[in-house]
């Protein structure tokens, strides 16, 4: 189940996303009529199945149709992996920053890192290790680079 | 002596791995050095249990066929599409060819791993299960003494606590929790597909192409579905389970092999259902063991092994595994 949070902010609409999405969501009901400048916030969604991926497109297509710009922040892992997988997933608007996975050598938790895409792109995938905030240890990147990335080369 | 495994590869890795397969399935190996040679060993000798064949590219797959057509013939009693892997280090959607075979049964990834005796173990269990008058049942298909639940979903809307369930069931076995994650999108897919694709009429037309996937359905009688979960210590695989038997295997292959990355995604509003969750799954480092007995029922068996990092995960050796009984 989604929870969405809507707040204006300049000219632009920004919404937050939480939770796992799925084919009860409704964008249409949950964020409304698509507002010219509109930044989503997805670092709290953990999930989409494919019903909710078709629903996702289905809403910001229709926004992009319209004439909105969209913009995508702090993208989590689920959505990476849906913005590589599907061309037109962004539907014509930009990803601003994503969190990049990381496990750390000594323990093994899984640390994500926030990064901005221009960030990224000066980095030219050369991720500097974490630090470890369970054990102190250093965490590197923990997927195939060319995958979670290749939507920088796009 | 035995059933035979007819191996059709110079490779050694292949070698190593069908080794491996032969001796969990209980098979004898046999080598062939190329197409022609393997299909006189199939005309031959009537205890060919399965082929695998090295179809890393369309000459070889063209051959092989062309040798099949030639001595047995591609639709014979002898031997049938459940028999035959292929094997390619090419992605799936590079192998349209194998996709579209009419021999097509099953597709092994040639990545391997850097245990070799596991992956061929792994792979022998579900051929040795594809030996089997019919190859029903998870617990057939993982190590022996692995425990088994079985969950009956009595409704459609319990999907989402089945899904819940089984990423926090993983979490606790120590599943990385992106990789469970991952593997309750692959199970939300399967019963998906089970409550909601494998129904159909008596003239096989599906009954809920276009009813939204919110809609509440009592999962009774032939409309039953369970979902059956075993962790082997190593690999947990999970099963749905429908009483249709309506699986279309190439509808099947060919959601399975398609992807979107240079194409677009065009939402199809006349249908209800979104045509990639399978394609998904597979991406991101699932197996899967289709087996379907027309009318009867339907298993869908997807298989990820527990890694120390997501990238293994995602990158571990994988198939795709089809059993069609008519």
């Amino acid at each position: 189940m989604v929870n969405v949070v809507k707040e204006q902010k300049g000219s632009a609409l920004v919404v937050r996303l939480s939770g796992s999405i799925e084919e009860s969501v409704n964008f249409e009901q949950l964020i409304g009529a698509p507002a010219p400048e509109m930044n989503i916030h997805c670092k709290e969604v953990p999930r989409i199945n494919s019903v909710g991926v078709k629903s996702w497109i289905k809403y910001f297509q229709s926004a992009q149709q319209k004439g909105s710009k969209l913009r995508f922040y702090e993208c989590s892992t689920a959505i990476v992996e849906q913005i590589n997988l599907i061309s037109n997933f962004i539907c014509g608007g930009t990803v601003e920053s994503i969190y990049v996975p990381f496990s750390c050598t000594n323990c093994k938790s899984e640390l994500i890192g926030q990064f901005r895409t221009e960030d990224l792109r000066k980095l030219q995938l050369k991720l500097p290790q974490l630090k470890c905030t369970k054990c102190g240890g250093s965490a590197v990147f923990d997927d195939i680079e060319e995958e979670y990335f290749a939507f920088l080369n796009r | 002596m035995g059933k035979s495994l007819i191996l059709i590869s110079k490779r050694p890795e292949d070698q190593a791995f069908a080794t491996e397969v032969a001796m969990a399935a209980g098979l004898t190996l046999e080598r062939a050095g190329d197409p022609r040679e393997g299909a006189q060993k199939i005309a031959s000798n009537e205890d060919i249990a399965i082929v695998l064949a090295d179809t890393s590219d369309q000459a070889q797959y063209q051959a092989l066929e062309a040798a099949i057509q030639e001595t047995v013939g591609l639709f014979s009693d002898r031997i049938n599409s459940n028999c035959f892997h292929f094997i390619s280090s090419e992605s799936l959607e590079n192998v349209q060819y194998l996709i579209q075979s009419p021999i097509f049964g099953h597709y092994i990834l040639r990545n391997y791993g850097d245990n070799i005796q596991r992956s061929g173990q792994h792979y022998g269990r579900i051929v040795k299960a594809t030996l089997q008058d019919r190859a029903f049942g998870l617990q057939t298909l993982m190590k022996p003494g692995t425990k088994v639940q079985v969950v009956k979903l009595a409704q459609s809307s319990q999907k989402h606590d089945a899904v819940e369930a089984i990423k926090n069931y993983l979490v606790s076995a120590k599943f990385q929790s992106r990789m469970a994650t991952v593997v309750a999108n692959a199970v939300d897919e399967l019963l998906m597909n089970a409550i909601f694709d494998a129904p159909v009429d008596d003239m096989g037309k599906h009954i809920y192409s276009s009813t939204p996937r919110t809609t509440l359905l009592k999962l009774e009688d032939k409309s039953a579905v369970e979902m059956h979960i075993g962790f082997d210590g190593e690999y947990v695989g999970v099963t749905a389970v429908d009483k249709y038997g309506s699986l279309d295997k190439a509808k099947l292959l060919s959601h399975i092999s398609k992807i979107y990355t240079e194409e677009e995604y065009k939402v199809k509003t006349t249908v209800a259902g979104a045509g990639i969750g399978l394609a998904t799954v597979f991406r991101s480092g699932g197996s899967f063991f289709f087996v379907s007995e027309s009318r009867v029922s339907t298993e869908v068996t997807v298989f990820f092994r527990r890694t120390d990092n997501y990238r293994e995960f995602k990158d571990q050796f994988r198939f795709i595994s089809t059993q069609f009984y008519f």
